[in-house]
């Protein structure tokens, strides 16, 4: 923010400052610190050398200003060109995620059909149709996480205060039926029990969801999860800390991209969405989501959501 | 495809003839006769020629679209019954919805068995006053001495505004366009925030708390959302159109 404003301004500031300086030598002079010469110049010049005198001065001075003009145009076309190209990138990266999504269900599909129509009723035509389910059940899943995804960049965001306590004591509830995790939750009484903070409930609920779920999937029996919220400065912060087999480096950075897996992650059900969603309804709330891990230590998801 | 007299006629509409055929066959073993269009001015057509007593409309059509073609029926007082194949939005979507008066929406990808459930439902309620204009397109409903002003988004009680989320308003809407018929969550959820949800359960019995803290009712003897144990919820106030 405060950089844009300086680039936008400096031309303007480059302008005034030889101005700036004049007045500031005159200052001093005047001043009497030094000794002040009375200078008198005498211009004797014809009218062709003065018009010549006055283009040359004109053209000094907008030299300067047409490199500066010249420069930006040429970074901003070069910012373009980069992020064009960062979005072309991020554009392939996710229709190959994406094909890569729909080819597993699809091709357990085919085989599932292809089983439905040769095989006779009995205990393996019902495994059949109920794989064929299983299947559908989660392409319907990625869509509709895809489609929630497309709306929240949509749709206004219902600005209510919520509860965030509550809403996490039903979260950890609802993961400890994750068996062999020890989940635990710890929100705030003194000096004061912890605020609400301002946003759309069930897109909050979501977000805590989404992270305590990601903690019990990536996490090995007998791991510990914390989920503890506090209050720093205007925010409402969600931590969701695990003691799991953490997030090799080369993944950190990709985790929140949509439909990304990290080779860790391949083997886990899930439709690749999850981190993906977190990421929007926090910024949807004008907050953020980062993620610290330390491999084979733990890994901990720290949620901003802005307070009431 | 046979059509008899007591058998009630469905008019399907979509541009997709794989999404047609199995459901016209679906729809026809579930006892319903049943016409298919593909597109648009087709639709217009058939509605015209097989009378239908309901038409399942898909909303991206070429030609003329399913908002299109449920705008004209209705501008030539055709009140046939109509299932949109969409979902509502919020605000802007919600204001067309309210124009052209569809009685229900249903989000794709759905449950074959969840569009039966609700063609059925959609009779029955219409059964009741055919050919009339279904509260659907009324901008007011009231109910005892709540009422919901659905332009403006503002629902008052006994004269006074009730303060309430956005969703919790469209959760009201949508419970007052359906009294006296048992929702399940899964619909609500599906209806009113057009998404599946983690744990369907927490997202509507929140909103519902919120309603009847808003509308002081009692869950214990409601007079306007009753809980069905095992089932959903049921608006059980009566609800009419009002100015």
């Amino acid at each position: 923010m405060n950089g844009g404003r300086w680039r936008r301004w400096w031309p303007l500031a480059a302008s005034l400052a030889p101005l700036m300086l004049g007045l500031l030598v005159a200052l001093l002079w005047q001043s009497g610190l030094f000794p002040d010469p009375l200078l008198t110049f005498r211009l004797r010049a014809d009218v062709g050398s003065l018009f010549l005198l006055l283009g040359a001065l004109l053209t000094l001075l907008a030299l300067p200003a047409a490199a500066v003009a010249v420069y930006a145009r040429h970074r901003r076309a070069r910012d373009l060109e980069a992020a064009r190209a960062a979005w072309a990138d991020d554009r392939q990266r996710f229709l190959r995620r994406l094909d890569h999504e729909l080819k597993n269900p699809l091709t357990a599909l085919r085989a599932g059909l292809a089983n439905l129509v040769s095989l006779d009723d009995g205990p393996e035509r019902d495994a059949a149709q109920a794989s064929v389910e299983t299947q559908l059940m989660r392409l319907n899943r990625l869509v509709g996480d895809l489609r929630k995804l497309v709306e929240l960049e949509q749709r206004p965001l219902e600005r209510a205060p919520v509860d965030v306590g509550a809403l996490l004591t039903e979260v950890v509830e609802l993961a400890r039926e994750t068996p062999d995790r020890q989940v635990s939750l710890a929100l705030p009484q003194a000096p004061w029990p912890l605020p609400p903070a301002s946003g759309d409930q069930d897109l909050i609920f979501l977000a805590c969801y989404n992270l305590v779920d990601n903690a019990c999937k990536f996490t090995c029996p007998g791991d510990a999860i914390e989920v503890r919220a506090f209050e720093d400065d205007r925010w409402i912060v969600v931590e969701v800390a695990d003691t799991g087999p953490g997030i090799p480096v080369e993944d950190l950075s990709h985790i929140f991209e949509e439909l990304y897996r990290g080779d860790a992650a391949r083997a886990v059900e899930g439709s690749g969405l999850g981190l993906a969603l977190v990421r929007a309804v926090a910024r949807h709330h004008g907050g953020s989501v980062t993620v610290r891990s330390r491999k084979g230590e733990g890994t901990a998801f720290t949620l901003r959501l802005p307070m009431a | 495809m046979q059509l008899s007299g007591d058998r009630n006629r469905i008019l399907l509409v979509d541009d997709e003839k794989a999404i047609t055929d199995n459901l016209a066959s679906l729809l026809e073993r579930a006892g319903f006769a049943v016409a298919v269009a593909g597109d648009g001015e087709e639709a217009m057509e058939r509605a015209a020629a097989f009378a239908p007593d309901l038409i399942v409309l898909d909303v991206l059509m070429p030609k003329l679209n399913g908002r299109e073609v449920l705008r004209r029926l209705r501008q030539e007082g055709d009140w046939t019954p109509v299932i949109l194949l969409t979902q509502v939005g919020e605000s802007t979507e919600r204001a067309m919805a309210l124009e052209e008066g569809a009685d229900d929406y249903l989000n794709k990808p759905f449950d074959p068995h969840e569009l039966i459930a609700r063609i059925r439902a959609v009779l029955r309620r219409r059964g009741a006053a055919p050919g009339q204009k279904p509260l659907a397109v009324a901008s007011r409903l009231r109910a005892h001495d709540v009422i919901l002003d659905r332009t403006a988004r503002q629902v008052e009680r006994g004269g006074r505004p009730v303060e309430l989320t956005s969703r919790a308003v469209a959760l009201l809407e949508y419970l007052m366009l359906h009294s006296q018929e048992v929702l399940d969550r899964e619909r609500l959820l599906d209806a009113v925030w057009g998404w599946d949800y983690v744990v369907a359960t927490r997202a509507v019995d929140a909103r519902v708390a919120e309603l009847r803290r808003a509308l002081d009712d009692d869950a214990d003897e409601p007079r306007f959302i009753e809980t069905v144990v095992g089932q959903g919820y049921r608006f059980v106030a009566p609800v009419e159109a009002t100015s």
